[in-house]
């Protein structure tokens, strides 16, 4: 049987939370880029391509895909040192911390309805991610 | 709910089956590789080395491509904070799938948190 890590250390925690706003940061460039291919309406097959021209030339891209490899390699060091069941909870902060990045930079209006929609999900991730090593 | 709000919905978890089957392409892989990984440079070489020669890490880059496509036109059109929040669905088909696929147990406490993130995902949509 495999031994259960769980040990949550302060440095871990402190990996975990870095690489939230890492995650969020990957969300607000990619939704950067998306704008930046917004320049070409999509209506056609050639507009589409126009669109992915406009986010493949745009730096936010590239950097949302360095920060996702950054995150992946983060992910990969943590989850050998602690339980899944463990890491989650802490790394679904960025399902608050993605409207409120929103928000502030990019001056998207969030309703008390989303907000309470954004509660019930962050509730259900912890309730999933706890369930994952019960047999 | 207006039919353009449904496109993008359906968009949405289109991406979010697009990134399930990457993991299961990914689980595949490493299962068939059965080596430990650890950080140790010539081990990590290694991994790298036979991860290239299986088609399923190949099929996996592929679909993650194109669910990445899917996202970048969605997060075109709507709000990130809404994208985001509704992207959390790809909890309730890995759990699915584990299920069918991989004939993993979900206990009582999963589906409870399926049920939540179902219910925020309404209210996020409908907001």
């Amino acid at each position: 049987m495999l031994m259960l890590k769980k040990n949550l250390t302060l440095i871990i925690f402190l990996f975990l939370v870095f690489s939230d706003f890492l995650e969020t940061f990957t969300q607000f460039c990619f939704k950067k880029s998306a704008l930046a291919g917004n320049l070409f309406a999509i209506k056609s097959l050639s507009g589409l391509l126009g669109f992915f021209t406009g986010v493949f030339f745009s730096l936010f891209f590239w950097l949302a895909l360095a920060a996702i490899t950054i995150t992946f390699i983060l992910w990969s060091s943590i989850l050998s040192r602690i339980d899944l069941s463990v890491a989650v909870p802490v790394a679904s902060f960025s399902y608050v911390l993605v409207p409120l990045v929103s928000i502030i930079f990019l001056h998207e209006k969030v309703s008390a309805l989303r907000w309470e929609g954004i509660f019930f999900i962050l509730i259900g991730v912890i309730f999933v991610s706890i369930s994952s090593h019960k047999q | 709910m207006t039919k353009g709000m449904f496109f993008i919905l359906l968009l949405i978890v289109t991406a979010s089956i697009l990134d399930t089957i990457t993991q299961l392409f990914l689980k595949s892989a490493i299962n068939s590789l059965k080596v430990c990984v650890s950080l140790n440079l010539k081990k990590i070489k290694e991994f790298i080395l036979a991860l290239i020669f299986l088609p399923q890490a190949w099929a996996a880059l592929l679909v993650s491509i194109i669910a990445l496509c899917v996202w970048l036109y969605v997060l075109s059109r709507v709000d990130l904070s809404l994208a985001f929040s509704i992207g959390s669905v790809h909890y309730i088909f890995i759990a699915i799938s584990s299920k069918l696929l991989l004939k993993e147990r979900v206990g009582f406490t999963r589906w409870l948190g399926i049920i939540c993130i179902a219910v925020g995902m309404a209210l996020v949509s409908i907001s």
